[in-house]
């Protein structure tokens, strides 16, 4: 496996290629790198998260490559933080389900969303490990070579617990 | 009818969540979906949630929501002539 | 495909039909359904349409078999007896290094968010790494949670460990159970038919939700006979469209039945099993798919108006089903189907009808555009 590029995001740190790019938070590097693309405002934490990875890790890869690229994605928490404010609006005595949390109560959104932004068409997966657990991770990644081609993977951990606790470490590899 | 226009005008600005939008930005008269705002059709589903929460109004029916979801005048219309709060 | 096979050697499934693979495909060859309106369940102010099982007897069930039946969920003890059973009939050894555990799922045990927005029983890796435990086995299991299209996602995921030669044998369980959160969701989307769902039909107005647990066992290593079914191939793709709703030219399902015609001639294929949720846009996305891939002329079956949408489970007793299907010769019947309601006319019937080939894919598509497909075929070809 061959990284091309790896990022990490934490709250007051955003890594590219080994260079401290930013201390900005989720919103200021949206502002700072990206800017363009108001659905990222529509989004839920952990898809603003892995959207903002993905933007930096996948400037100047053409499209041409990008169409039958994967995205698989790990985390522990799934999409708790979304599960937790979806079930605010769903109590009894303030009962108007928002269909706008709902549809991020699935973890696997941040790869359809990254996905829709990239024209990328290849396998998108979401796995929910107990921990960050690089070998077992790094045997999917290798093993999804198995049964399929893609051009690259965009690939690694996003979780996201609260404004203060998040961490996305991505990369792009090849075979 | 003016003071709804800017009512509704800031609680879709807030449950659409329309960052860096002012009222003063969305022309009442614009469409909504497809040119105008761009909002989709998970957007057209929170609206039918805000007309129930915020003013009463329950449609059952989501295609409904296709004439009454052309405008921001046209939804403040439809609110004034139906709402129960 | 490495030289390994992968080869079924048990399977499962818990519903309200019927407590294994066999009661369920009986129940559903002589079109039975426990779909039915639910008024005040799970504190909903809204009535629906759904597939419940009986709690009571699960519970009771689930005490009767599972030691120390208390420390688990609803959820998880649906997974263990579904799994248990499997196990049993294939003598698997679950405690062994060789086997590791594949759990589908979309929201696992999200109901106990209702008692307390803090309770941890809902993350799900947590809840795999108990089911896991309770059967001895120390492997880190894997949760596949790609929504709707998790239960094929596992079995790729399984299929995917095994080719790899890590893994010699993979329990894959497919579960959701129903709550107040997946129910109130789904009414808030608009996409619920308030009577049984109709697949492909031209009155079907939106989808049932249902409850499943099911078991599929995969093992490297070449069917004993020429019964057994074996692995084919697999297709993953997105539709990088919506995250909500399905493509209009249902590109992410096109191209996985394209990939897999790669493996798979046309002509041996008995039915596409398809995802068939009875919504306006699903339905219509797949016939564009499958008449996009040229496969007009193959039988298209959906299940869902026997079961509702089981979610998680969906795609593991669908698999079970097919294969039970072909088994005993037949297609199954899309319960529900009437008169052609996609804009491509499939080759789908509301009667069970007979087949003599022994290939089947299966497609599934769900939320964030996810899209995927697997096949397999019975006996011992290469």
């Amino acid at each position: 496996m061959k990284t091309i590029a790896e990022i990490s995001i934490t709250p007051n740190r955003t890594i590219l290629n080994g260079d401290t790019i930013s201390t900005a938070n989720i919103a200021g590097l949206y502002r700072e790198f990206v800017g363009d693309y108001p659905k990222f405002f529509k989004m839920d934490s952990l898809c603003k998260l892995g959207f903002i990875g993905s933007e930096l890790l996948l400037k100047g890869i053409n499209a041409e490559e990008k169409e039958n690229a994967a995205i698989i994605l790990f985390n522990r928490n799934g999409s708790l933080i979304t599960d937790r404010n979806y079930q605010k609006t769903i109590t009894d005595d303030n009962y108007f389900p928002s269909p706008a949390l709902f549809v991020y109560t699935l973890a696997n959104i941040v790869t359809g969303e990254i996905a829709i932004r990239n024209k990328i068409y290849g396998e998108s997966s979401f796995y929910v490990l107990n921990n960050q657990d690089m070998d077992l991770m790094n045997d999917i990644i290798n093993n999804t070579y198995l049964t399929s081609s893609p051009t690259f993977i965009l690939t690694g951990w996003v979780d996201f617990d609260d404004e203060h606790n998040y961490e996305a470490k991505l990369k792009l590899v090849t075979k | 009818m003016d003071n709804l226009i800017l009512q509704l005008k800031n609680q879709i600005i807030e449950v659409l969540n329309l960052e860096d939008m002012t009222p003063e930005d969305i022309d009442a008269e614009a469409p909504l979906f497809g040119d105008g705002l761009g909002l989709d059709s998970i957007d057209a589903l929170e609206l039918i949630v805000l007309l129930e929460r915020e003013y009463g109004i329950k449609l059952s029916n989501p295609a409904e929501g296709k004439q009454i979801f052309k405008s921001i005048a046209s939804i403040a219309d439809y609110v004034s002539k139906n709402r129960k709060k | 495909m490495g030289g390994i096979m992968i080869t079924k050697i048990a399977d499962n499934i818990i519903s309200p039909l019927g407590y294994d693979s066999n009661a369920n495909f009986k129940a559903v060859l002589s079109g039975e359904t426990m779909l039915c309106k639910h008024v005040d369940s799970f504190g909903l102010p809204v009535p629906f349409c759904g597939s419940l099982l009986n709690r009571d007897e699960i519970i009771s069930l689930a005490n009767a078999e599972i030691a120390c039946a208390e420390n688990y969920t609803f959820f998880e003890k649906l997974c263990i007896l579904s799994a248990q059973n499997a196990i049993t009939d294939c003598n698997l050894s679950p405690r062994e290094s060789n086997v590791i555990f594949i759990i589908s799922t979309t929201k696992g045990n999200v109901d106990c968010l209702e008692n307390s927005l803090e309770d941890t029983r809902c993350i799900l890796a947590s809840s795999a790494n108990k089911i896991a435990r309770y059967f001895g086995n120390n492997n880190t299991p894997i949760v596949v949670s790609n929504a709707c299209i998790s239960g094929v996602c596992a079995q790729i995921a399984a299929i995917r460990e095994l080719l790899s030669g890590r893994y010699r044998y993979a329990v894959v369980i497919g579960c959701d159970v129903l709550s107040k959160f997946i129910i109130s969701g789904f009414q808030s989307f608009k996409a619920l038919s308030p009577e049984c769902c109709q697949p492909y039909d031209k009155n079907r107005v939106g989808l049932n939700l249902g409850e499943a647990a099911g078991t599929i066992i995969l093992k490297a290593g070449k069917p004993s006979n020429e019964e057994d079914w074996q692995y084919v191939s697999s297709s993953i793709h997105n539709d990088a469209n919506h995250i909500s709703g399905p493509s209009r030219t249902g590109e992410g399902s096109y191209r996985v039945l394209a990939d897999i015609l790669k493996d798979v001639d046309a002509n041996e294929i008995s039915f596409i099993n398809a995802h068939g949720t009875a919504t306006a846009y699903n339905d219509e996305m797949e016939s564009i798919a499958i008449h996009r891939a040229g496969l007009d002329d193959v039988c298209v079956n959906g299940l869902k108006g026997y079961y509702g949408h089981t979610l998680g489970a969906a795609g593991i007793i669908e698999t079970i089903l097919s294969m039970k299907a072909i088994d005993n010769g037949v297609v199954l019947a899309t319960r529900g189907f009437e008169s052609t309601g996609t804009s491509y006319t499939l080759n789908i019937s509301n009667q069970v009808r007979e087949t003599s080939k022994t290939a089947f894919i299966k497609i599934l598509s769900g939320f964030g555009g996810s899209n995927a497909g697997i096949s397999y075929r019975k006996g011992g070809k290469a």
